[in-house]
Order: C-alpha cells, then structure tokens, then sequence
C-alpha cells in the first residue's frame, strides 16, 4: 500500500517525570534522506533509540517495510537492516579499520580478515568513503572514524540509516564531504534518517523533514518548499531572529586589561604570547581564530585556572594577576566555560548545588558555615525560571539529566546572576539549537548593554560577527589584530586567524 | 527521620522474636562431655601450634566418643577469645584448649565467668590463678637443643641461622637450646658448625610468609646452610626458600619448629627440605588434659611444665634427611636430659637472641 | 490519570534514602538466601543457622552489650570511609589510622591520671582524634602537593604506623611479663565504665558507642548542612567543577583526609581502650578495612553507616554461636562477603526493583482505566 520503509506510528515513552515521546508519527520513504529536526531534549534521541532497539516504546507500533515489528535489543534492529552512527563512536582505539568492522561479526571461530579487507574496500570505494581497511583507529581523524562507523553498518548490509547528530564533532569541510557521502547513499538506494537541529544541514540533504517539539509530533515538511526561518518557527515555536538585534555600544572604562601575557600550554611551549587586550564596559570583544590557537589558554590564565609566565591582568583596574580563582571571582569575574560538564556542572548534584556553586559560602546562601536552603532553593527557582532551564525534577534534577542545551542554558543563567562586572563566554552557544542560541545571545547582548564587559570567544566567525563590537584575531597565540566589527568582514578576519596581517 | 527509628524498633523486636524460637534448642544440660577449643592469630590448619593442639584434643575426644569442635575468634584481643569461649560455653562445651600466650587474659576473664568450664591454656598462665584453669608450659630450649644437635652432627661443617616470629619467651627458648645445642656438639664432637649474631634475627610476625622468605633469602645467600624457622608462618616462608633452593641443586636446608614439619618442606619429588624439626608435643599436652577431664581427674588451677622426661619435646621419631648415627646421638643426649644429667639453661646466658 | 502515575512512583524509588535503603536490604537478603543454601549444602538448616545468629548477637544483655562493642569501632571506621567516598576520596588507611588514635589514646592513658573523669574523656577523644587525623592528613597532603594517590599514600601509612607500634609499645607502655603487648589499662582510665558492664553481664560495651552516635549526627550535619560540606562534595563529584568555582581543591582533599583520619582515629580509641584494653605489636585491626564494607552496604551515608555497622557487629558477635549447630562460622564471613559483593553491583539491583516497582503502576494504571470504562 505504501512504500515506507520504516514507520512509527503513536509513538509513546516515558521517563520518571517526563514524557519523552507523546504519540508521534515517522514515515520514511525507501531512498530517502529524512530529517528530523527538533531542539535539545525534544525527544529526537529517544525516538531513534526506540527504532535502534535500545528502549522499548510505552505504546505505539513500528512497521519496517510495511510488516508490523518489535525491536528489543539493537540486534534485532541490525536483522531487520536498520544501522545507526552514534553521536559518540563506538570503536576500539588500537584495533585497524576492518577490525573494528569485524568485530561481534566474526563469523565462525577463525575469521578471514584478508576476506572481509576486500569487501570493506569494495564498500569504501562504491560510497566514496576514502578508508582503507587496514588503517588504525587512533590514527585517523574523527571525520575518518565517522566513515569507519557508516562502513560498519555498511558491511553488515543495513540499508537504513540512522544518523545522531553526525555533525556535531566535525570541522566545516568534514560536514561537507558527510554531506556528500549522505547523497551518494541515497542515490544507491539507501533510506537515511538524520537527527539535527542544524537547518542548513538540513536544507542540504534532506528531502523531508519531521519536526518534534517538547516530545511532540509537529509536523512533517517538504524541505524543498519550505524556508529555514519557517522550519526553525516550527521548531520552536515562534518566529525565530536568526540576526541578533542590537544598538551601538557605548563602551566605557577598560573592566579587563591584559598586558603582555604569556601562558605555557599543556605541551610546556607559550600557548599564549605576549597577548595585550582591553575589554570596556558596555562591549563585547570577541575572539577569533582557529581551535587550539591559543584560547584556552588565555582564559584559563584570566581565570586563574592556569599560571600565568608573565604580563599581568587587571579587573577594574585591580591587578589581579596573582589572587586566587575564588578572589576574582568575587571581584566580579564570571566565565562561561569552554566544556560544561567538565567544568561547568557537577553532574551527579542537583540543579540547587549547582547554582550556588560559587556563592554557597556568601550571605544569603549560608551564615557561619550553615547553609540555608530555603535561600538556595528559591534562588536556583529564580534562575531556572527566568533562563527557561527545562528539566524533569526543576530545581531537584541532576545536572546530568538534562539536555545539552538546558545545562548551557544553566550555567549561562547562574553566571550573569551573579552580576559580574566582566562575562568570559567560550563557545556558548556550541551544541544549541536556534531557539537557544538565540536566547543566550540576546542575554549577551544584555549583559553589554547593562554596561557590563563580555569577552566572547567562539569557533564560528558568524558567532563572532553576529555579537561583537570589536573582534580581537588571535593565532599561534599572538593577537594578530584589534578591529572594529562594522569595518571589517570575514574574509579579512579569515585571512588574519591564518596569521596572516594586512598592510596598514 | 521518625519513620526509621519506629523501622528499626520494629526490626529489633522481629528480631527478639526471631531468636525467642532458638532459645530452647540450646539449653543444655551437659549429659556428656563436649570438647572444644579456640584457635589463637593462626589457622586450624598451621601445621604448627593450633594443629597440634586441635589433633590432640581431637584424639582425647574420639577415643571416648565425644564431641569435638573448635572455634576461629574475629581477631586476637581479650574481647574476641572470650567472645569465642563463650559461644563455645553457650553450645554447651565445658573443655575448651586455649593455644598460646595471648589467650593470658581471656582466660582469666572466662574462669570467672563461668565456674564450671574447664580450660586449658598452653604456653602461659591467667593472671590471677583460678580453680578451673591448667596452664602448661613446655620446655622448648630442650626441643630446640636436640634440633641443634642434630643439625650440627649432620652438616659438621656449616653456618647455621634462625627466623623467629615474635620475641616472646618460648621462642627465645628455642632459640637458646638450639644455640646450647649446636654448641655442645661443637665441643664433643668436634663440629664446626658457625653461628654469627645477624644471622639470629626474629621477623616480628608469625604470619608473614613473604617476609619469612625474604629474611631467608638474605641468609642464605650470605652462607648460611641451614636455618632454624621458629616462626609460624613466616616460617612456612622460610622452608619454602629453603625449598626453592635446594631445587635449583643448592644444599641447604630448614629445621622446622613445634610439629614434624618434614612434609611442609616438601618439594614433590618425595624429599623434603626440612632437616629435623624441634617439636613441642602441644598436642599430648592438651590430649592429657582432655582425657582427665572426662575422668573427673582435672587438676584446675595447675600449672605444668612438660619436657624431655615427660617425653613432650624432642626431635621427630622418623628423619629421613639425619643419618642413623645423628639420631641416635641425639636421642641418647635427651635420655640424658630427662634423666637431669644434661641440664639445658632457658636463658640468654652468653648466647644470641 | 497523570496525577495518579506521578503519585504511584514518586515515593518509593525517588527518595534516595530510601532507594539506597531498599537496595542495601536487598543485597542483604540476597547475601542471607546464598548463606542458607551453603548452609542446607552441608545438610543444616538454615533458618536454624540465622536463628542462632540472631540468638548469639542478641540473646542476653551481656550478648547485645557485645554486639554493640563490636559495632561501634566499625560505626567510626565506617563513618571514615564514607566520608572520605563522600568526598571522592578512599581512605584504606582506617587500619594504620586507628593504630595511631589508639597508641597515644593508650600512652596517654597510662600516664594521664591526675585529670577529672569529663574532662580526661575529652582529653582522649582529643589526643586519638588529632593522632588519627594526622595520619589521615599526610596522604592527603601528599596527594595535593605530590599526587601521590590516597590510596598509596594510606596502605603506606598503615605499615608506618604497624611498625611505629611495633616499638612505641616495647618503649612506653610494655607488659613487662609479655614483652608482644602492652599493660592492661585500667577501668577507670578506659573508655569501660562500672556502669554500663553492670547492667550487661560484663559485656565490652563501653562509652566509645556514644562518641559513634555523637559522631554519626557531627558527619551527617557536616555533610548536609555546612559549606564546609557542601565544599567538599563538590570536589568529591568534580574537581574541575570545583577548582573553576573557586574551590581550593587540594586544601579541600586535605581536610576532607584529615577529617576522615580523625574518624578512624577515635574508632581506634574505642577498639584499643573499649573494647580492648591493650595493645599487642604486630597485629593491624581488621576493623580498618571492615570499614569499607560497612560504608559500602550504608551507601556512604551516616544513618546508614550506623546501621549497617550494627548489622556487621550482630553478624561478627552472633556467628560463633553457629557452632553449637555444627555450622562452620566461616558461613557468616561468607555472607558478609556476599553482601558486599552484591553492594559493588548495586546497580543491577536498583535497575531490577525500578522495573518491578514500573511493571506494578503500569498495571494499577491499567486497572484504573478498566474500572472507568
């Protein structure tokens, strides 16, 4: 009667405290790239757990090529042709490609791995997917480890694939040969299923797309017919600004001066040299410049997470090169980190520890060393409240139990209660959704308008230009250039992060 | 907070319950004799003190039927040793066998607390004389003396060591005789058996076979031929170096200490590493006592010392690694001991540790 | 509807005490039916067997007074380890710590003769405390300074302290008639009291089982109700969180060591002049590692540390009287290694009573909806 390949229908599942998945429909055709386009949390993950087998559905049917089916262990999703690319990949480090592929697939006690070479290289080279089978894991770069993860499913003959965020860990040229890959696969006949909330992705490959909110079915669309800006409405739920609204800033006196910096990296050379910057009240400076140039450095010895070789560093005009992390704290440093749920969140404490992780020992959070909890609790309320922070338990969950977007959104939330006098802010939209990203710009740019200092550094340049009054480059840990947003554009920045200064 | 309190009351009287249902199955009324004992630091299986001492009173209970059981403590304070004596009192045994010094103050506390046990204490004495209490001692510097008889007979021309565990009396004793020993058979019978001072060294455990072996390992590599193990398991530690090495074509050998330590030393081709051992008969001490307690002839409150005449120290009736010749020397100087022709000293006079 | 689903799981396996509790009383049963079947393995009976446990930890005052002498250094020690997991730290070193709390508490026992019965208390508790915390500390501090791991750092300072008593016994406070162990200390100098031995037949039950209670409610207040504790968990959970909130993470790893040192150091007082009264040399207390199984099955936390360690003292006092049935006691020893066997995969437990607890609302659920229709 049809000709989907795989469909769910009145999908159900239900976590302690929250529905993950309310009675939601999934068509797919043979051949097809479909997407499914939802924010952090939406139930995306979940539903593609569900056909993979890793959960059981609460009520609902799934159908693959028309047949009524169950799926209760990721086995039987791989009998019924079904494969999945997880977001973090399951392969073993010191094993070689055709290993990997191999293994749990051995066949009889001794396996022809000469065999299985040949076939792995027929794949790789039918799909356009570059891997020779004899590489070793742990020498290959992750878009590579991506290929040996799709050949895998490949060589076990799925022609269904799932795809988990598959974007999420790669460079931008990466992104574009998987883009690649995804059309050749589906040219060959292959059904793919993306989970995104990557428009243009989407808007590159996919044919349609299923959109799911809060764990319900929205709609499905027809991405050639349908805008970015209507997707993301859908998404959602309301109309979507994907340019940043904002006055002209009216910086005022340095809050942050660096002089003369240099930092020792993890590899005992000056990651960070001789770097000199201002951040004024009332702007944000934004860094640019490729990963690994110098960054992180940088703001850890701002922090004081790192020591610093020389230079010194003043907040306010108080040298506070030498004082403790908590001092400057204090003194008005608040600092989005580059990797949240290292150093962001304590994962296994609830949401209430976490807001006050900083604050616990101040008034009026506790008095001569006992804490008050009716404080913390209503003060956290205050921030998950007012940041939208969603989560299963509010203020009782565990940091860990929320969506990567939701832990952002936390942390944002607790660093500019605190009402700091300078925000560092790394990455902080990394992994988001429109709908939070746009959200946690908009606070930046409150932040600076409250007349408050915003040191922002990001990977994505349209980040960087988007939010930034004056955009510092920095490379091989040298600042190559203080400019002016409005008067300069990306293609001058771009050559500068490769270090290279135009003329004055 | 409340929930748990009333949670644990509840659990504490299901609990009062519980054990009301085996009250009844332990009133006993001692019809016949059981016969019980604790172990001390070491297990039922040492091949040494507790071994010994459980064989005997083993063999008491089996010759007359009666039951027979003994009881590992938690750990080795006073607390525990009448913990232990007291379960076996609950169950209804009446002589318990206490192995070793450390059961001093167990024992005094348990003769107090309950009159009608009989209970024998090996190698010590309670702290303050009690009517239900034997306290046998051994004269282990005889034992020790035979062993350095022997040795020095058998290897005539050789430097010989000791490993003891703790430095308590009746180690040094045999650490003493073993030196009188090996004297005496320097002087008449023209050995040339060495003994140097850091070759006497105690380890400070009974229980340390690793650092049994390592002790030693330093010994023998220093040429030391044989060595005196008086160590529990730390000397199962020594006897396996012993064992090792002379594997690997070395000659030398252990001498073991309380039981017949030959099949410790063991080295799978039928032959042993052991030399002699210098044997304290625990086991006939504690057999005797077991016997006259269900003869109704328990001499509580005694103390004994049991030697040489008593036939309770010596060295093994079979060696296999002692020539014909060595044995019955050594058993003619101990029928001279026990007659108190030979007088063996149990003090440090002019000896080593 | 929806209220009702909310309403039927929230209590039980949300609460985390609770959770923690059903779990741990699970890997007891658990450790319980795999003892009986070795029990009925060689032809006893098992119910006979627990009842004998049971009648041989609590069957007279003289019995629970012993129990309860059992349980209380494992209280201490048990509060050490967990404190010390609470942090992210593991204290192995409860044996060498006790050994310290114990030798001074025991110097100064013997010497110490002049001062007024409270005040020579507190000076015990204090003089086993600092002893024991030092020894807790100085791991600690090699960890933050050299990150030497704890658990290096402790099982080393074990051995210092084994040796350390090795001789400061022999030197100060020696038995001159057995040179292994120290003189007897007297009752009134020991944490015994004429009292408390009175009213349970002379059992070792003595006033170190209320410094365990004192302590329990201290630790549980430290952790849950002071920044000081709440400093400490959050380097326990994640340094790095920490350190970027301005934590001093390693100041916090000492004082975290040293409080839990200080724990094991007066359950050493209590062994040593409670429910002992000498030192012997050569000998390390079992209690320091039994500490860890009791943080273990007590899931870290204080009420459950205190009542999981009187479970450990009923099992330890009660399994000698297995013998009067021919059961040999080893079977107790296996049950409790059972147990924290079972508390290691607690995981799985927990995993199958939430499915048990999910199967039974669905089908309430499903009732409901019959009956309305």
């Amino acid at each position: 009667m049809s000709n989907y390949v795989i469909e769910m229908l009145g999908i159900r599942k239900e976590f302690p405290g929250i529905v993950a998945n309310d009675n939601i429909n999934l068509q797919v055709e043979e051949g097809e790239i479909h997407a499914i386009l939802g924010e952090n949390g939406a139930g995306k993950s979940t539903l593609m757990s569900i056909l993979f087998g890793l959960y059981q559905a609460d009520k609902g049917v799934i159908k693959v090529r028309g047949k009524e089916v169950s799926i209760h262990s990721p086995n039987d999703a791989n009998d019924l042709g079904i494969g999945m690319v997880h977001q973090h990949f399951q392969l073993v480090h010191n094993f070689t490609v055709a290993e990997n592929i191999i293994l749990g697939k051995e066949g009889s006690f001794v396996y022809d791995i000469k065999k299985a070479s040949k076939k792995i290289k027929e794949i790789s080279e039918r799909y356009g997917l570059a891997i020779e089978p004899d590489m070793v894991i742990e020498d290959i770069t992750v878009g590579m480890q991506q290929r040996v993860e799709i050949l895998k499913m490949l060589y076990r003959d799925a022609d269904i694939l799932i795809f988990d965020e598959p974007t999420a860990v790669l460079t931008p040229q990466e992104i574009d040969e998987l883009m690649n890959i995804m059309r050749n696969l589906a040219a060959e006949g292959k059904s793919i299923i993306i989970i995104t909330h990557k428009l243009e992705e989407i808007k590159a490959v996919a044919k349609r797309c299923t959109v799911i909110r809060r764990g319900k079915f929205i709609d499905i669309v027809d991405v050639a017919t349908t805008s970015a800006a209507e997707m993301a409405a859908l998404m959602v739920g309301r109309p979507v600004n994907f340019k940043v609204e904002k006055q002209e800033s009216v910086p005022g006196e340095p809050i942050l001066s660096v002089k003369n910096l240099n930092v020792m990296n993890a590899k005992k050379v000056l990651g960070v040299s001789d770097f000199s910057l201002d951040v004024r009240a009332g702007e944000i400076v934004g860094i640019a410049g490729v990963d690994g140039n110098g960054q992180s450095e940088l703001v850890e010895a701002i922090c004081g997470l790192k020591p610093i070789e020389s230079g010194s560093v003043y907040l306010n005009g108080k040298d506070i090169t030498n004082i403790s992390i908590k001092e400057r704290n204090d003194l008005g440093l608040a600092h989005i980190p580059e990797d949240r749920q290292k150093r962001g969140l304590i994962l296994n404490a609830p949401l209430t520890t976490n807001m006050v992780i900083k604050e616990f020992d101040k008034a009026p959070f506790s008095s001569k060393g006992i804490l008050n909890y009716s404080e913390i609790e209503e003060y956290s309320k205050k921030i998950i409240e007012r940041f939208d922070v969603r989560s299963g338990e509010g203020i009782n969950s565990r940091a860990g139990k929320l969506s990567g977007g939701n832990q952002q959104k936390a942390i944002v939330g607790r660093e500019i209660t605190s009402q700091p006098e300078l925000l560092i802010a790394v990455n902080p939209t990394r992994g988001l959704d429109v709908g939070a990203i746009e959200y946690i710009h908009k606070e930046l740019v409150a932040e600076r308008d409250k007349g408050k200092a915003v040191l922002l550094i990001s990977f994505e340049l349209d980040e960087i230009f988007n939010l930034s009054d004056r955009i510092a480059v920095i490379n091989a840990g040298k600042l190559i250039d203080i400019v002016n947003t409005k008067e300069t554009d990306a293609h001058s920045v771009g050559l500068m992060m490769a270090g290279i200064k135009k003329e004055a | 907070m409340k929930k748990t309190i009333a949670l644990a009351l509840m659990l504490l009287c299901a609990f009062a319950v519980f054990a009301e249902g085996a009250k009844e199955t332990t009133a006993t009324t001692a019809a016949a004799l059981k016969i019980g004992m604790v172990t001390d630091a070491g297990t039922i299986d040492d091949r040494s003190f507790n071994q010994g001492t459980y064989e005997g009173v083993k063999k008491a209970a089996d010759e007359l039927g009666l039951e027979c059981t003994y009881l590992r403590p938690n750990g080795t304070t006073t607390a525990e040793y009448v913990t232990a004596i007291s379960d076996l009192y609950d169950a209804g045994y009446r002589f318990i066998a206490c192995p070793g010094y450390l059961f001093a103050e167990a024992v005094t506390e348990a003769q107090k607390m309950f009159p009608d046990l009989m209970l024998v204490i090996l190698d010590s004495e309670p702290t303050e004389a009690g009517a239900n209490t034997v306290s046998i001692y051994f004269k282990e510097e005889q034992s020790g003396f035979a062993a350095g008889l022997a040795t020095a007979l058998q290897l005539k021309d050789a430097s010989v060591g000791f490993v003891g565990g703790i430095e308590i009396p009746s180690v040094q004793k045999f650490s003493w005789g073993f030196q009188q020993g090996v004297k005496y058979a320097n002087e008449n019978y023209g050995t040339k058996i060495a003994m140097e001072a850091q070759n006497f060294v105690y380890s400070g455990s009974f229980a340390d076979l690793a650092l049994g072996q390592q002790l030693a390992n330093t010994m023998y590599a220093s040429g030391v031929d044989a060595i005196f193990a008086a160590a529990g398991g730390t000397g199962v530690g020594v006897i396996n170096e012993a064992k090792n090495r002379r594997l690997a074509g070395e000659d030398v050998w252990a001498i073991g200490v309380d039981v017949d330590q030959y099949l410790v030393g063991d080295m799978g081709n039928g032959q042993s590493c052991i030399l002699t051992s210098a044997m304290k008969n625990v086991g006939e001490g504690a057999y005797a006592q077991a016997i006259s307690a269900a003869n109704g002839t328990f001499a509580g409150g005694s103390i004994i010392t049991l030697g040489a005449a008593e036939g309770a120290v010596g060295i093994p009736a079979d060696n296999p690694n002692l020539d014909d010749d060595v044995e019955a020397k050594v058993l003619a100087v101990l029928a001279d001991i026990a007659a108190g022709k030979l007088v063996v000293a149990d003090t440090a006079d002019g000896l080593h540790k | 509807m929806a209220k009702n689903t909310v309403k039927i799981k929230k209590p039980l396996m949300e609460i985390p005490f609770i959770k923690s509790m059903i779990v741990s009383l699970t890997t007891v049963l658990l450790g319980l039916i795999v003892g009986g079947i070795l029990i009925i393995a060689i032809g006893k009976n098992p119910i006979e067997g627990f009842q004998k446990i049971v009648f041989g930890a609590v069957s007279n005052t003289r019995r629970v007074g012993n129990t309860i002498a059992y349980a209380t250094q494992l209280i201490l020690v048990g509060l050490s380890v967990a404190f010390a997991f609470k942090t992210g730290l593991f204290n192995i070193g409860g044996a060498g710590q006790m050994l310290m709390g114990g030798l001074m508490a025991s110097i100064w026992a013997h010497n110490v003769t002049f001062l007024p019965q409270p005040i020579y208390y507190l000076s015990l508790i204090l003089v086993a405390g600092i002893s024991g915390a030092i020894w807790g500390l100085v791991p600690g501090l090699l960890k933050a300074k050299f990150n030497v791991h704890e658990v290096v750092g402790t099982i080393m300072f074990n051995w210092i302290a084994y040796w350390i008593v090795y001789d400061a016994v022999k030197v100060f406070i020696v038995d001159p008639t057995i040179i292994v162990k120290s003189k007897p200390i007297p009752m009134q100098q020991s944490l015994r009291t004429e009292w408390l031995a009175s009213i349970t037949q002379h059992s070792y039950f003595n006033i170190g089982f209320f410094i365990a209670i004192i302590a329990v409610v201290v630790i549980w207040f430290i952790l849950e109700k002071t920044t000081l504790g709440f400093n400490l968990k959050a380097v326990g959970s994640n340094r790095y969180c920490a350190e970027y909130a301005g934590i001093k993470v390693n100041r916090s790893i000492v004082i975290s060591m040293g409080i839990a040192g200080c724990l094991a150091g007066l359950a050493g007082l209590t062994y040593f002049l409670g429910f002992s009264n000498i030192m012997e040399i050569g000998k390390s207390p079992s209690e320091g590692f039994d500490g860890i199984a009791v943080a273990l099955l007590g899931n870290s936390n204080p009420l459950g540390v205190f009542i999981s360690a009187l479970f450990f003292g009923m099992l330890k006092m009660g399994k000698g009287s297995l013998t009067a049935i021919g059961i040999p006691t080893e079977i107790a020893d296996t049950i409790i290694a059972i147990i924290i066997y079972f508390t290691a995969t607690s995981v799985i437990i927990q995993g199958f009573w939430e499915k048990i607890i999910k199967k039974h609302s669905e089908k309430k659920l499903l009732k409901q909806a019959k009956e309305e229709k």
